[in-house]
């Protein structure tokens, strides 16, 4: 059990000895982001650049404009807080920077709303030059990586704080845009992506003894490939969402603007965090926001059985 | 005004490795700046008022300040880098570029146009004439000084020069990249401040002052000098100092005038913005004399 942004510093570490562009450009959160290891490895690639995000941002555009490949990592809040910094000198200026943002959604937890990641979503898919790339698990995480290190376009890395089990084999193949079942079943797919992967799954698992059974999609990098996910999700009466990120202007948008577009009826439901988000362990939180296992084989229960449309928020 | 014009001693003439040797005496030099500073002038103010908006105060208050970089200073082979930071003087810019025979004098007419390359802020995505995009102020020091460190990095031997307004100082993100710069001692980076104390509202002083700005920015490790920002000599010499000061960045504080055409001419009453009437750029350009545009 490990959580991506570990996966993520062990992972750096290793392209970055194959890849000698690689740096990374840090804002005092080395230890939190895992690239403590990349800054002992390679100290002259690793830039402090100290509790300055819009500057940091700056910098990693002009060493990615000079050719180099730099990851700039901080709390995913902090970052995309620095929307108009990356939409002009990532976005408008094209620079092949890979935005690592880290803690993502509620799982932060105790430390409150300040700090949680519910909006990087929303603000990085507004911009039409940058993917957003967010792992499952280590396996996933290790294949954007070395995805990633391979061209020189704009990134953002959605990473996340909790410990979680594996979903993949390791033969696994990222492609791009492109949805991945990581569950089969009938009637009813579910889209997720990153650590919402793995309880999503648990979720399915709890609904075994009633029946249903649903497919379970990692939506994991966006945008989504929209012919190859419509054909996949076509097949289904129910399509439902679970992320851990604000109702809007996430995955749930992404999926939705999907099905609409498709040539025949489908009921789509999609959960979320509709306010701020709060402090509160993330179990609690989890839980409060119904985007634990039980939280989520409950909704799709609920909305699957009784078979009514349902575009909800977090119970209040 | 005037009484706050301070001109650093002269200093020998440059002796920037990179520089091509032309072979040209100083006077030589100078003359040509001088002339190459009017075409841009000429230029910048007709392709504002063709496009019928623009920032003609702040294009031309650092007129001298990109030709005197544009036309001498900078490598010549192309290996420096020059970040307008205050991306509202893009028309100076894009003025320099056809005077230097870079972009085609044809697309005068397109500035702020649909589809154009010439934006009415630089965009690095439809011109690559245009080290970096920027228009949102305060952010170009920090993509100057990413590019200044990877150079250091591969240790190319080159400069990047960075043209930020006055008023551009306000933003916060200009003191986080002060203070790396002068913590990181990134000495391949010349920062060019255009003091013509006047921003969009007023006035520097009514706005937000930054005086006692030279004493901040040699707090913050930066070499400190301040010159007349229309002087060909005393930029060009500030310019060719700043490189030689291997141990920090360097930053000249350039006194301008909003507007300034020449001597004791200033349009639009040095206005941030203002609108070119026919009547205004005619007497302009007379002013500016016979130019090929």
């Amino acid at each position: 059990m490990k959580a991506t942004r570990d996966w993520f510093g062990d992972a750096l570490v290793d392209v970055a000895a194959d890849h000698e562009n690689v740096l990374v450009v840090n804002c005092d959160l080395a230890s939190a982001t895992k690239t403590t290891r990349f800054k002992q490895t390679f100290p002259e690639r690793f830039f402090e650049i100290g509790i300055a995000e819009a500057n940091a941002i700056g910098v990693a555009a002009g060493l990615a404009q000079e050719g180099y490949r730099p990851f700039i990592a901080s709390f995913g809040h902090f970052l995309t807080g620095k929307f108009l910094e990356i939409f002009q000198s990532v976005g408008l200026n094209n620079a092949g920077v890979v935005l690592v943002g880290t803690h993502a959604g509620l799982a932060i937890g105790k430390d409150g709303p300040t700090q949680m990641g519910l909006r990087d979503l929303a603000l990085m898919r507004s911009l039409p030059n940058v993917e957003v790339l967010q792992p499952a698990d280590g396996v996933e995480t290790r294949a954007m990586l070395a995805y990633a290190v391979t061209h020189d376009r704009p990134i953002y890395l959605r990473l996340c704080r909790q410990p979680q089990r594996e979903v993949h084999d390791q033969d696994y193949q990222f492609r791009p845009g492109h949805p991945d079942v990581v569950s089969h079943g009938t009637e009813v797919a579910v889209v997720t992506m990153g650590a919402m992967v793995p309880v999503v799954l648990d979720a399915v698992e709890l609904l075994a003894p009633t029946g249903l059974r649903p497919t379970v999609v990692n939506a994991s990098s966006l945008p989504l490939d929209v012919p190859a996910t419509g054909d996949l999700l076509r097949q289904y009466r129910h399509v439902l969402v679970f992320e851990d990120h604000f109702i809007r202007g996430g995955l749930i948008d992404e999926i939705g603007r999907i099905v609409l577009g498709l040539d025949r009826h489908i009921r789509f439901h999609a959960w979320g965090v509709d306010d701020y988000g709060q402090a509160g362990s993330p179990e609690e939180l989890y839980e409060r926001y119904e985007l634990d296992a039980p939280g989520v084989a409950s909704r799709i229960r609920a909305v699957t059985g009784a078979n009514t449309p349902e575009i909800g928020g977090s119970k209040q | 005004m005037t009484a706050s014009i301070t001109y650093l001693d002269a200093l020998p003439p440059d002796r920037h490795p990179n520089l091509v040797d032309d072979g040209f005496e100083l006077p030589y030099r100078l003359s040509r700046i001088a002339q190459l500073s009017n075409d841009v002038r000429a230029h910048l103010l007709k392709m504002i008022h063709l496009a019928g908006s623009g920032h003609v105060g702040s294009s031309l208050s650092c007129v001298d300040l990109v030709s005197v970089l544009k036309f001498d200073q900078m490598d010549a082979s192309g290996k420096d880098v020059f970040v307008l930071s205050k991306g509202h003087a893009a028309p100076t810019w894009y003025a320099a570029l056809m005077v230097a025979g870079e972009l085609d004098p044809a697309e005068i007419g397109t500035l702020r146009r649909i589809d154009s390359r010439l934006q009415g802020h630089p965009d690095r995505t439809r011109l690559d004439l245009v080290a970096v995009s920027t228009g949102a102020l305060g952010q170009g020091l920090s993509v100057a000084l990413g590019r200044a460190q990877a150079r250091r990095l591969r240790g190319a031997d080159s400069f990047v020069y960075c043209l930020v307004g006055d008023g551009e100082l306000q933003e916060g993100q200009m003191w986080e990249a002060l203070m790396y710069a002068g913590a990181r001692g990134l000495a391949n980076v010349v920062l060019i401040v255009d003091y013509n104390r006047s921003q969009n509202d007023g006035t520097l002083e009514e706005i937000m002052p930054l005086h006692p700005l030279p004493e901040k920015l040699r707090s913050f490790h930066w070499h400190v000098q301040e010159v007349n920002g229309h002087s060909h000599l005393a930029i060009r010499d500030a310019v060719a100092n700043a490189r030689e000061n291997w141990m920090q960045p360097s930053v000249i504080i350039a006194h301008t005038r909003k507007g300034y055409l020449g001597p004791g001419q200033i349009l639009l009453n040095g206005s941030h913005s203002g609108a070119l009437t026919p009547e205004v750029y005619e007497d302009a350009i007379s002013y500016l004399g016979q130019v090929s545009v």
